[in-house]
């Protein structure tokens, strides 16, 4: 709403900044070759796709992607990286090889098939503004969606969320046992063995 | 009637520098306050009562020579206290500190930005903060700095949960997730810190871990770490963090006391200086904390945030939903 009711020349700077970061970021993603980087691009993305999220009224997307994906989840990704990637490496290293020039097609394909598609279906309602009303986008608009429409999907996702926390537990777990026996009972006797050897 | 584009921005420009002026005092407010505590007297030599220091301090800071390790990498190196600091400045925007004033026919309101998801754009901003923290660890190429960075990075990320979880409540009794409209409810009914006084306790605990306070400054413990993050920071750089350590607990302190102690709300119509004493109490009971317990051991942290707080926090939610449910 607040983009919509800001004026035209203002809304269609920001949307052309906003698209131009989304588009470079991704290529930057694709082309770094320090993945700090790469992640580092991915979080410009995720942002610069929250801006794109305002302009069309979803206010509560756009906060919900920065938080969820570039606040948790990308968080976690640096945190591996910095933990065992690379870290001298430059930002750019590498020429085109035949991968680009595949990815490259591919993204020109996905691209016509994306015009084509939303030209057919939409007609002539790309060229005047929507209607939209004050619910749209709102907190409780998407939380009524995802209890009736949506509902089979909600529940879905969150069992595969579920399986997979009950996977990492199992995974954890059972590296620590294999790595250091039964070590909460022996951490104690073992400490004073070592604080004998030093005396 | 909405604000005028100019109050805005003349708005938006008193509260940076009122939160920047407030951060300075905070630090010898927290120096004096400890030193008492402590038995002996902080800072009083530059100035009456030492009211001089912050200005000498950052006198000293600004004209220190900000060096850099030479193994570091350059553009992330400078970057990361700028990302910390611009989030920490960023996110007060949204807080409410007065109910909003009819002055010659113009309207001003009580916030810099009155945003339908004021609250969840705090977290927002709070989470991209952290990457400041991590960027700059991992450019400075220390084993300190990357060390610190793990912690930060943990400790932030398993206290966020607790933190986001903990409002749940009061985003249920206020029905919104607007910050003004959670105010405005709470004068209707009732501060929210009497239906919602677990919620309370354990924003305010993970409150403290997602600032890096005492009990729970693990990524800068100084007998092991040096300084964590930032230990080869130095000069306004090393001071754009601790700047963003500072207002991030100011903007804590000012969400505790809109989302529970109903923010400017209070007897005799004072707005502001109700909002401004209520987040003067909850800023000491910070500083009294850190001169009252000892630090957390990592696993104790880790049991704590994991095993009580979200926990705790889930229930509360839930208990808390069921309620609404069944007499709302």
């Amino acid at each position: 709403m607040l983009a919509i009711s800001a004026g035209g020349g203002l809304v269609w700077a920001v949307w052309a900044i906003a698209a131009f970061a989304c588009l470079a970021s991704s290529v930057a993603v694709v082309s770094f070759a320090n993945p700090f980087y790469s992640a580092l691009a991915l979080i410009g993305n995720l942002g610069s796709l929250a801006v794109m999220y305002l302009l069309v009224s979803a206010e509560f997307v756009a906060a919900a992607q920065v938080l969820v994906y570039a606040g948790a989840v990308m968080v976690m990704f640096l945190f591996v990286i910095a933990y065992v990637g690379p870290r001298r490496e430059a930002p750019w290293a590498g020429g085109p090889s035949w991968q680009t020039l595949g990815a490259v097609l591919a993204a020109g394909a996905l691209l016509v098939e994306i015009v084509v598609a939303i030209g057919l279906s939409a007609g002539g309602r790309l060229s005047r503004s929507e209607h939209v009303n004050a619910t749209f986008g709102s907190p409780e608009w998407i939380g009524r969606l995802f209890l009736t429409d949506h509902l089979l999907a909600f529940e879905i996702t969150s069992i595969v969320l579920l399986v997979a926390a009950v996977g990492g537990v199992i995974l954890g777990s059972h590296t620590r046992r294999q790595d250091s026996g039964a070590a909460p009972q022996d951490a104690e006797p073992r400490r004073e063995r070592d604080l004998e050897a030093v005396r | 009637m909405t604000e005028p584009w100019w109050i805005s921005l003349l708005k938006a420009f008193l509260i940076v520098n009122l939160l920047l002026g407030l951060f300075a005092y905070l630090t010898l407010v927290e120096r004096k306050v400890m030193g008492r505590m402590q038995l002996r007297y902080g800072p009083n030599r530059a100035g009456k009562f030492g009211l001089l220091q912050p200005i000498a301090d950052l006198v000293k800071l600004v004209r220190k020579e900000a060096f850099a390790p030479s193994g570091a990498i350059d553009i992330p190196y400078i970057v990361a206290p700028i990302i910390s600091a611009f989030t920490a400045i960023a996110a007060f925007s949204v807080i409410p500190w007065g109910p909003g004033w009819t002055v010659n026919g113009w309207r001003i309101d009580g916030e810099v930005a009155n945003v339908s998801i004021g609250l969840l754009l705090v977290f927002a901003l709070g989470s991209l903060g952290i990457y400041g923290f991590i960027v700059g660890g991992w450019a400075s190429e220390s084993k300190f700095s990357i060390l610190g960075t793990m912690r930060t990075c943990a400790q932030l990320v398993s206290y966020e949960v607790s933190l986001a979880l903990s409002v749940l409540g009061v985003v249920l009794l206020g029905r919104s997730l607007n910050l003004p409209e959670i105010v405005h409810r709470q004068g209707e009914l009732l501060p929210f810190v009497a239906p919602q006084f677990v919620g309370m306790l354990v924003f305010f605990i993970a409150g403290i871990a997602e600032t890096s306070r005492a009990p729970f400054d693990l990524p800068e413990a100084e007998q092991e770490l040096v300084a964590g993050y930032h230990t080869e920071y130095s000069g306004m750089r090393w001071g754009l963090f601790q700047m963003a350590e500072y207002i991030n607990m100011i903007t804590l302190s000012g969400l505790m006391v809109t989302l529970f102690f109903a923010g400017w709300h209070g007897p005799w119509n004072l707005g502001p200086i109700w909002f401004l004493l209520k987040m003067a109490a909850v800023l000491f009971a910070f500083i009294w904390l850190r001169t009252t317990l000892p630090r957390l051991r990592y696993d104790q942290l880790m049991r704590f945030g994991w095993k009580v707080l979200l926990p705790v926090a889930t229930i509360n939610a839930v208990v808390t939903a069921a309620l609404v449910v069944a007499f709302g």
